[in-house]
C-alpha cells in the first residue's frame, strides 16, 4: 500500500500497518516524531510510579483490623462456636444472672422503680420503634435502587464501575451488621453502625441518580 | 504480573484464610499488593498520607466484606476495586471540604522538560477512564485482563481506552513541544 502521513493513526492501532509506517517515518520528519513519541510514552511511564517506605503502615493496618474483628461479635459456629470457653462462660454467667433475677422479681410483691438506664442499651419500646423505621427506611432505600439500577448497569465509566462495587461492598456490610445486630437487638451503638451504612448506601444512590440527571 | 504476583500461599489458601479473618493472611496481601496500591492511591490523590489512608481503608474493608465475598475472578481485581472506591471516597470527601473549589483547568504542560514530567502534566489533561486504564497498564504493568477485571469493563474497552490515552497524550505532548 502507499502509505501516507495521514495513515499514522490507524497504523498505530492496527499493529501490523506499523512496517509501512515505520518505512515512510525514514523520509517523513513528522511521522518520525509521532512514532518516536508513541513508543516513548509506553517506556517512560513506568518510571511514573511512586515508591516510598512506609515502616510504621503495616503495623497500624494489623492494629486497626485487630480492633476490628475485637469489635465483630462472636458468632455460634465459627472459630471453635459452642466450644469456646469464653463463649461458654459468659452464657453461664447470664444464666447465673437470669436465674438470680428471677428470683428477686418473685421474692418481692412490688416491682421497684426502674433506675437510670444505659445509654447503649434500648427498651422493648424503643426498639420497636428503631425497628419500624429500619424497615421502612429500608423499604425506601429499595426503592431509590430499583430507580438507580438501569442508569448503574449501563454506564462503564469508572465513576459508575466505583459505584457498582461501593455498593456491593455496602450491601455485604450491611448484611454482616444486620446479621449482627440481629443476636443483640437491644445494642443502640450497633443500630447506629448499621444506620450509617444505610446512610451511605443512600447517599451513594442518590449520587448516582443526580448524575444520571 | 502483579495482579498473579505470588504469595507464599496461593490465591485459594489467601481466600479462605482471609475469610476466615486470618490477619497472617492480609499480611501476606499487605507484602504482595501494598507498593501497587500505594502507588495508585498517590495517583488518584496525589498526596502520600491521603494515599497511606486510603490504603488501610481498603483493607479494613477488605476484612469486612471478605467472607462474604464470592472470589470469582480472583483476589487481586478485587482488591484494587476497593482500593479504587476508597480513592473516590477520599477524593470527594476532600472536595466537600475544601473551602475553595478545586481548579477546573489542569495546568498547561511545560514545553521544556524531560519527557517524564510533561507526561505526567499531560496525564491531567486527559479523560478520567483513559488516564486510569493508562495508569494500571503501563505505569504499574497489569495486563488487559486484569486492568478489564478490576475496572469490571471488558477487555476490548481496556485496549480502547488505552489506546485513546496514548493518543491523547502524543496530541498533548506534540502540542507543548511544536
Amino acid at each position: 500500500m502507499t502509505f501516507d502521513c495521514k495513515d499514522l493513526e490507524r497504523a498505530l492501532a492496527v499493529p501490523e500497518l506499523l512496517p509501512d509506517a515505520r518505512k515512510h517515518a525514514e523520509t517523513c520528519d513528522a511521522c518520525r516524531r509521532q512514532l518516536w513519541l508513541w513508543g516513548e510514552i509506553s517506556s517512560v511511564a513506568p518510571g511514573l510510579r511512586e515508591e516510598w517506605e512506609t515502616p510504621d503502615l503495616w503495623p497500624g493496618i494489623r492494629r486497626a483490623l485487630a480492633a476490628q474483628q475485637k469489635a465483630d461479635r462472636p458468632r455460634f459456629g465459627s472459630r471453635g462456636g459452642w466450644r469456646d470457653w469464653r463463649l461458654m462462660a459468659a452464657i453461664a454467667a447470664l444464666l447465673v444472672m437470669g436465674g438470680a433475677a428471677s428470683l428477686w422479681k418473685y421474692a418481692r410483691p412490688a416491682p421497684a422503680p426502674a433506675g437510670p438506664q444505659d445509654p447503649d442499651f434500648l427498651t422493648e419500646q424503643t426498639l420497636k420503634e428503631v425497628e419500624q423505621s429500619e424497615a421502612a427506611y429500608r423499604a425506601s432505600i429499595d426503592k431509590l435502587a430499583r430507580l438507580a439500577a438501569p442508569k448503574l448497569t449501563a454506564a462503564e465509566n469508572p465513576v459508575a464501575v466505583a459505584a457498582r462495587e461501593k455498593l456491593l461492598v455496602l450491601d455485604s456490610e450491611i448484611d454482616n451488621m444486620r446479621s449482627t445486630v440481629s443476636h443483640n437487638r437491644f445494642n443502640a451503638e450497633l443500630q447506629t453502625e448499621l444506620a450509617a451504612l444505610y446512610r451511605d448506601k443512600e447517599d451513594t444512590l442518590k449520587e448516582i441518580v443526580q448524575r444520571a440527571q | 504480573m502483579a495482579a498473579g504476583r505470588l504469595t507464599a500461599r496461593g490465591d485459594a489458601d489467601l481466600i479462605q484464610a482471609s475469610k476466615r479473618g486470618d490477619l497472617s493472611a492480609f499480611e501476606e496481601i499487605y507484602a504482595a499488593h501494598a507498593g501497587r496500591m500505594k502507588s495508585i492511591a498517590y495517583h488518584m490523590l496525589a498526596d502520600r498520607a491521603d494515599a497511606e489512608d486510603a490504603v488501610q481503608e481498603a483493607f479494613l474493608k477488605i476484612c469486612r466484606a471478605a467472607p462474604s465475598i464470592q472470589f470469582e475472578t480472583g483476589l487481586a481485581p478485587w482488591i484494587y476495586r476497593i482500593l479504587l472506591n476508597c480513592c473516590y471516597d477520599a477524593g470527594r470527601k476532600r472536595q466537600r471540604q475544601a473551602e475553595a473549589p478545586l481548579a477546573a483547568e489542569p495546568p498547561a504542560i511545560p514545553g521544556d522538560v524531560p519527557l517524564q514530567i510533561a507526561i505526567r502534566h499531560a496525564l491531567g489533561r486527559i479523560h478520567t477512564q483513559y488516564r486510569m486504564v493508562f495508569w494500571l497498564f503501563e505505569v504499574e504493568g497489569f495486563r488487559h485482563s486484569e486492568v478489564a477485571a478490576i475496572l469490571e469493563i471488558p477487555e476490548g474497552t481496556s485496549k480502547k481506552w488505552l489506546f485513546e490515552a496514548k493518543r491523547e497524550l502524543k496530541r498533548l505532548l506534540t502540542e507543548s513541544r511544536a
